[in-house]
């Protein structure tokens, strides 16, 4: 089997339309919205939302299963993590998977963004322990934080409780990708410093030009989220306390939100 | 996902939101549209076409192989907010089926092209064997 998949050859079956991030944010524009992703207001928001993360899951779960295919001579113990990951994320696609039905949607609803899979395009475990485990997962915890707050807000404990489950397991991989980042390029700081800044791009692309506030300072507008009508945060939150409890320390925390804020000067 | 039936007979959570339907006019546009490119009938597809993707159109039209399409079939469609993602299928006699992914979007009333990509040769639902 070929290692490295390249991005315009992961397998999909025909009813899924995948395009190339750069396309999605293209349409955006054309309709005069902004670029990055679905944003509170939008009509399509909670559907959405929950088909990116969906469709985020199950590129998690293949990534998860190409970097244990792609490097068989990384320690045993990676490995064994990479596996319990696919196991995890497998398990998340189908949760989400259900909770696009209870919203009345489902996976092929709107088009899936290549963006995930292309974060795998790196020959280093350790880059990809760093940008996936720590860039992306750290990503999901904020993603996922809004969620259940929002589920509280609508008085839904459907969708509050499955992404809770579902955030306790990512706050383990990111936990797990900041060990094997430290494990892997241990006695090289060369290493260590590539992947980490193949971590500070999955960061940026993820920044969505100023759309990011900490939640104590998203302003809030009405929204109708299903049946509910409730006031709600209009930009993607960063989550202190989540990320804490992942492992990030505060001084990654402050940068991640010092670069939000930087970008919404532009 | 299974079939789970009928979901107003279920114990459990209902689902809170109703699926919705693509615009049954999208549709029509994108079928129209597929047959004037298996006749690769450039001067009504021009007219169909905003002016960004117009080149784009023309390099996929030049890649359809002339004389040698008969029939098409969506296969997938897909919302971005107001515009769609179509990929369809066309099909010859004699040939290999030939992919396109089409994104239509309304305006003053009429579905035109703002994307036009060839996915013929691309990924499939098997990921490659090396």
């Amino acid at each position: 089997m070929q290692r490295m998949i390249p991005v315009d050859r992961l397998a999909r079956p025909d009813e899924i339309v995948l395009v190339p991030v750069e396309r999605i944010r293209e349409a955006r524009i054309d309709q005069g919205l902004l670029p990055n992703n679905v944003m509170p207001l939008e009509e399509d928001f909670l559907k959405g939302r929950l088909h990116g993360i969906a469709t985020g899951e199950m590129q998690a779960m293949e990534a998860a299963g190409r970097t244990l295919f792609d490097f068989p001579d990384a320690p045993w113990e990676f490995q064994l993590d990479m596996a319990r990951q696919v196991w995890d994320e497998s398990r998340h696609a189908e949760i989400f998977a259900k909770l696009l039905e209870y919203v009345g949607s489902y996976f092929g609803e709107f088009p899936e963004s290549e963006i995930l899979w292309s974060c795998t395009q790196v020959d280093d475990p350790a880059c990809r322990a760093a940008g996936i485990n720590r860039g992306l997962e750290g990503l999901a915890c904020d993603v996922f934080e809004q969620i259940i707050r929002m589920g509280q807000k609508m008085g839904n404990p459907i969708i509050e409780r499955a992404v809770d489950y579902v955030l306790a397991d990512e706050i383990t991989h990111v936990r797990m990708g900041s060990k094997w980042m430290r494990k892997l390029t241990e006695g090289d700081p060369e290493r260590l410093r590539r992947a980490q800044e193949f971590q500070d791009n999955i960061d940026a692309l993820f920044n969505f030009d100023g759309f990011r506030t900490s939640k104590e300072d998203a302003p809030q507008v009405p929204l109708v989220l299903g049946r509910a009508q409730v006031d709600f945060d209009a930009t993607l939150t960063i989550s202190r306390e989540t990320r804490l409890l992942a492992g990030f320390t505060d001084e990654e925390i402050d940068r991640l939100m010092k670069a939000a804020a930087r970008s919404s000067a532009y | 996902m299974p079939e789970l039936g009928d979901r107003s007979r279920a114990i459990g959570p209902q689902p809170i939101g109703e699926r919705s339907i693509p615009p049954p006019a999208m549709l029509a546009a994108a079928d129209r549209i597929l047959d004037l490119l298996v006749q690769r009938s450039c001067a009504a597809l021009n007219a169909l076409v905003v002016e960004k993707a117009a080149a784009e159109l023309e390099a996929l039209i030049d890649a359809i192989p002339p004389v040698t399409y008969a029939s098409h079939k969506i296969i997938a469609h897909a919302k971005a907010n107001d515009h769609y993602y179509v990929k369809a299928r066309l099909f010859g006699e004699s040939t290999e089926p030939f992919t396109v992914q089409l994104r239509l979007g309304a305006r003053d009333g009429q579905w035109l092209i703002w994307e036009a990509v060839n996915l013929t040769g691309g990924r499939t639902a098997w990921t490659c064997q090396g």
